[in-house]
């Protein structure tokens, strides 16, 4: 929250994000941001570069996330094992990742000391432009996928998720799920070829942000950025074609797993809601009132506190650039599921008749404007919303005027726009547990 | 509102951020000491024990009330009867209740704090990450549930449930079945024995009358730390507290002690675990230390070079040769003495047998050959680097710092960076081969059932079946 300051926050007034963090433009589209904060001589990156699940081929979405987790396996200077043990040894990391819950980007995610900015910024750069995807280990790294996809297969919460949107969303379709067996077959079929055709497509500075904050000398970390970055292609160009929202499919399913305590049950709507549209925020607003906390939510008031049924009962927008589901998860035991279902659209059905009561609506923006200060409060807090605003396209200025965007949202606009979006007939309803 | 879901590694801090060092001055409060900039105050009248720690990266302070109860504290009966009171310490108090429209969690939420409260084998602990300009509202709902919950029996049931539907989300986990049965094969007689969450039947026997008792026993001022980390004022923050837990009379009796000690493992102990699912696990633990013993430290750094990061010994011997899917090493650090272990979910096709064979095989071979100064020097570097990194959040110092109160307290935490350094190579090998002997050894497995379960029944509604059991689809 303090940016670039070095006297108390709480009594002297903040600089503007939009001024006090430093940005560059490379020749070749990079963006690069950096924001000092001096308290602790730490620093911590996030970034994107888009090169997700949506630009590889249909039915081979996972190839996408494979190219992301490989990336540190070797490059053309060093193998895996010597970049991680010159990351490890200093206490720091470098993550690369990319999954299908945003169908656009691979995300960076790094840390360090700030006296190893260098070997960060170095070792960030040289996976980025020179990786060789080694076959022995994409070898390994199957074995591996094949026995985390089993894990997830046991899990009763992944597994309705999974058939409620494979039943919702078409194949080939970003937010499609596969089976745990289909994409098994899938893993296998990988060749080293895959990963780096894909790499050569999509990676390239032409979509590349990195948002830097931490203990530095933000001149420094730029020029020292630009100079290891300038030469880099800009590679596939940045254009998202729209992605269509399917109609929904309502009905129930179960799926039967044995030994299973707890059960999952899935609500799930496709939904048109986007990160980047101005409606997002009364959306979500509505929806802190609905179902985003199990303990003061009206979901999780009347399911888990009134009526014990339920640990957990959330609901969301999965939004990013592309429009995904809204969703609501509950776990239950599996005696209790049909009671439990049947509360949580009762409780749906009155909020979208009332909508937000006014004490509701005031108490969800003082709460959002509360988050909003609680998570800027960490270098890593810091950077990821600073490289979101940016993702999206809202500039960095969205967060210097995020408290007067929740100042200004009506009842009457939360409530349009969410029952624009949410009609519990058209829910498809997926129980996965021992029923 | 959960037992700690995950393990902990000890973490500790090194710097201290303030250079603030006015005279302590404050009318019912003493001053005690100061370290690594964390300063010790003690309420005079109720020993309540205060801790500030300044960390002014932001406009956000984190106020947490540490209760020196866990699950160390019950007996068979009323296992997991300090989580289910954490649960029902929401329900609320004169001050703060749902009937008022000022229920705890409503109130938090609003202000938009991270807020939470966790039961752990040697502690409680509630919290409030918050804007700095709301601590008082934090202090005041800590104080007003101090001595003022509720405790109503309506309260109870439907909170019995949420709780035991809580434990039915950790049976369905393997990782959580193979850990409580560790500790219940490793631990017999000290009540480390049982889960924090407790058994099932416990869950659901226990009484309002029961968990009342609990909570006059054991929720007094003077078995309490609070803690006020991040950007506040000491004076104005001293002053408040005092406003808010100054009336509360300490304990009318001692706080009982811990007097159960589990004696030597004489001997080899192995369990195992057949339930439907998809992947094997395997786990070895050994009786170890409790946290204030001297080893502590150097079992830290042989955590470390067992288990953290890829370089790490048993991720090179086990993930890298594709026998395990990963592997995890935790020395517990604890009030009384522990474990170190060692978990490792099994590649599909590979018999666990083999990956138990390679995690001894390796935990031998430093007992006999001992570790190289590099290997040492990395671990002591990336647990230093973790202690600068917890101080970028005030919540996580308090994380931290709780944990490290509640099985020690908070010098060792404050001295935790120096004592590290100090370990050596020779430290490493000389804890392995004292610790990590065959009769210390708790070995088990989780091993997945092939068969489906029979006849399931559909549930009632319209429904389209889906599948059956994890390998048909």
């Amino acid at each position: 929250m303090r940016a670039g300051a070095r006297a108390r926050p709480s009594t002297g007034s903040r600089v503007p994000f939009a001024e006090a963090v430093r940005r560059r433009e490379l020749a070749n589209g990079a963006q690069l941001f950096v924001l000092e904060n001096h308290f602790n001589p730490t620093l911590a990156v996030s970034g994107s570069l888009h090169a997700g699940p949506l630009f590889a081929p249909p039915g081979r979405r996972l190839i996408a996330s494979v190219t992301a987790g490989e990336l540190p396996k070797g490059t053309e200077s060093r193998t895996k094992i010597q970049i991680a043990e010159d990351l490890e040894s200093r206490g720091a990391s470098l993550s690369f990742s990319s999954d299908s819950s945003d169908p656009l980007g691979m995300d960076i995610a790094g840390a360090a000391l700030s006296r190893d900015a260098d070997l960060l910024l170095d070792r960030l750069v040289e996976i980025l432009r020179t990786p060789v995807f080694p076959a022995e280990e994409l070898e390994k790294e199957k074995k591996r996928l094949v026995g985390s996809i089993r894990q997830q297969l046991d899990q009763p919460g992944v597994r309705a998720y999974e058939a409620a949107a494979r039943r919702v969303y078409p194949p080939g379709h970003p937010f499609h799920r596969r089976t745990g067996e289909e994409r098994i077959a899938s893993v296998e079929k990988l060749v080293r070829e895959d990963l780096v055709a894909f790499y050569r497509e999509r990676y390239g500075a032409g979509t590349l942000q990195v948002v830097l904050v931490g203990d530095v000398d933000a001149n420094g970390i730029l020029d020292g950025l630009e100079k290891r970055l300038a030469s880099w292609s800009a590679g596939a160009a940045s254009t998202i074609s729209p992605v269509p929202v399917p109609p929904a499919s309502p009905g129930r399913e179960t799926v039967v797993m044995p030994d299973k305590a707890s059960a999952d049950v899935v609500l799930l709507e496709p939904s048109t809601l986007t990160r980047p549209e101005p409606a997002y925020l009364a959306c979500t607003l509505a929806n802190s009132a609905l179902g985003q906390s199990s303990l003061t939510s009206r979901l999780g008031v009347r399911v888990r506190d009134t009526e014990g049924l339920t640990y957990g009962i959330h609901s969301s927008f999965h939004a990013t650039h592309v429009p995904g589901p809204f969703v609501v998860s509950v776990t239950v035991k599996p005696e209790s599921r049909d009671a439990a279902v049947a509360s949580t659209l009762d409780e749906i059905a009155r909020f979208l008749a009332t909508g937000l009561t006014p004490k509701e609506l005031e108490e969800e923006k003082s709460s959002r404007m509360g988050k909003f200060q609680v998570d800027l409060a960490s270098n890593g807090g810091i950077a990821q919303a600073l490289d979101a605003a940016v993702y999206y396209g809202l500039g960095l200025e969205y967060l210097d005027r995020f408290p007067s965007l929740v100042e200004s949202i009506t009842k009457e606009e939360a409530d349009a726009e969410f029952r624009q979006r949410v009609h519990p007939d058209r829910f498809t309803i997926v129980s996965a547990g021992s029923f | 509102m959960s037992p700690k879901a995950k393990v902990q590694g000890r973490k500790s801090r090194t710097r201290a951020p303030s250079t603030e060092h006015r005279a302590p001055s404050s009318k019912s409060f003493d001053f005690v000491k100061e370290k690594a900039g964390i300063r010790e105050f003690c309420f005079r009248d109720n020993g309540l024990k205060v801790l500030l720690l300044g960390n002014r990266v932001a406009p956000v302070v984190t106020f947490a009330v540490v209760y020196h109860v866990g699950s160390r504290n019950e007996a068979v009966g009323h296992t997991g009867a300090t989580h289910l009171l954490e649960h029902l310490m929401f329900k609320g108090t004169p001050e703060y209740n749902r009937e008022k429209g000022t229920a705890i969690a409503a109130v938090l939420e609003a202000l938009g704090a991270r807020f939470n409260a966790t039961t752990w084998f040697d502690r409680t602990n509630y919290y409030e990450t918050l804007p700095s300009g709301k601590l008082d509202v934090a202090m005041r709902i800590e104080a007003s549930r101090m001595r003022g919950s509720l405790l109503r029996d309506d309260d109870r049931q439907p909170e019995m449930t949420v709780v035991r539907n809580e434990f039915e989300r950790g049976e369905n986990s393997p990782f959580q079945v193979l850990y409580k049965h560790t500790f219940a094969t490793a631990f017999r007689e000290h009540p480390y024995h049982h889960p924090t969450i407790g058994w099932r039947s416990d869950i659901e026997g226990v009484s309002t009358e029961r968990l009342k008792e609990f909570y006059d026993v054991f929720y007094h001022p003077n078995n309490a730390t609070a803690m006020v980390i991040g950007d506040f004022e000491e004076e104005e923050s001293l002053a408040k507290l005092e406003r808010h837990f100054g009336s509360i009379p300490r304990s009318p009796r001692p706080i009982p002690a811990v007097h159960t000690v589990e004696p030597p493992q004489e001997g080899e102990r192995r369990f195992t675990v057949r339930r439907a699912g998809q992947v094997a696990w395997c786990g070895l633990a050994w009786r170890t230390v409790q946290a204030l013993h001297p080893d502590t430290h150097a079992l830290a750094l042989l955590g470390n070079i067992l288990g953290g990061g890829l370089t790490s010994r048993l991720y090179q011997k086990l993930v890298e040769t594709s026998l395990a899917l990963s592997v995890t090493v935790v020395p517990w650090q604890l009030r009384d003495p522990a474990l170190l272990s060692i978990f490792a979910p099994v590649r599909p096709g590979i018999e666990p047998a083999a990956v138990e064979s390679v995690i001894r095989e390796e935990t031998a071979r430093v007992a006999r050959e001992g570790v190289t100064e590099a290997e040492a020097e990395k671990a002591r570097t990336q647990i230093e680097a973790e202690v600068i990194f917890d101080r970028d959040s005030t919540d996580q110092v308090a994380a931290s710092l709780s944990e490290a109160i509640a099985s020690a307290d908070w010098e060792w935490y404050a001295d935790y960076p120096k004592a590290i350094r100090r370990v050596t190579a020779e430290d490493v090998r000389r804890v392995a081969a004292k610790y990590l002997t065959d009769d210390g050894l708790t070995a088990g497995v989780f091993l997945p059932k092939t068969e489906q379960a029979e006849a399931a029944v559909p549930g009632p509604g319209p429904e389209d079946r889906e599948g059956r059991g994890g390998a048909t689809e």
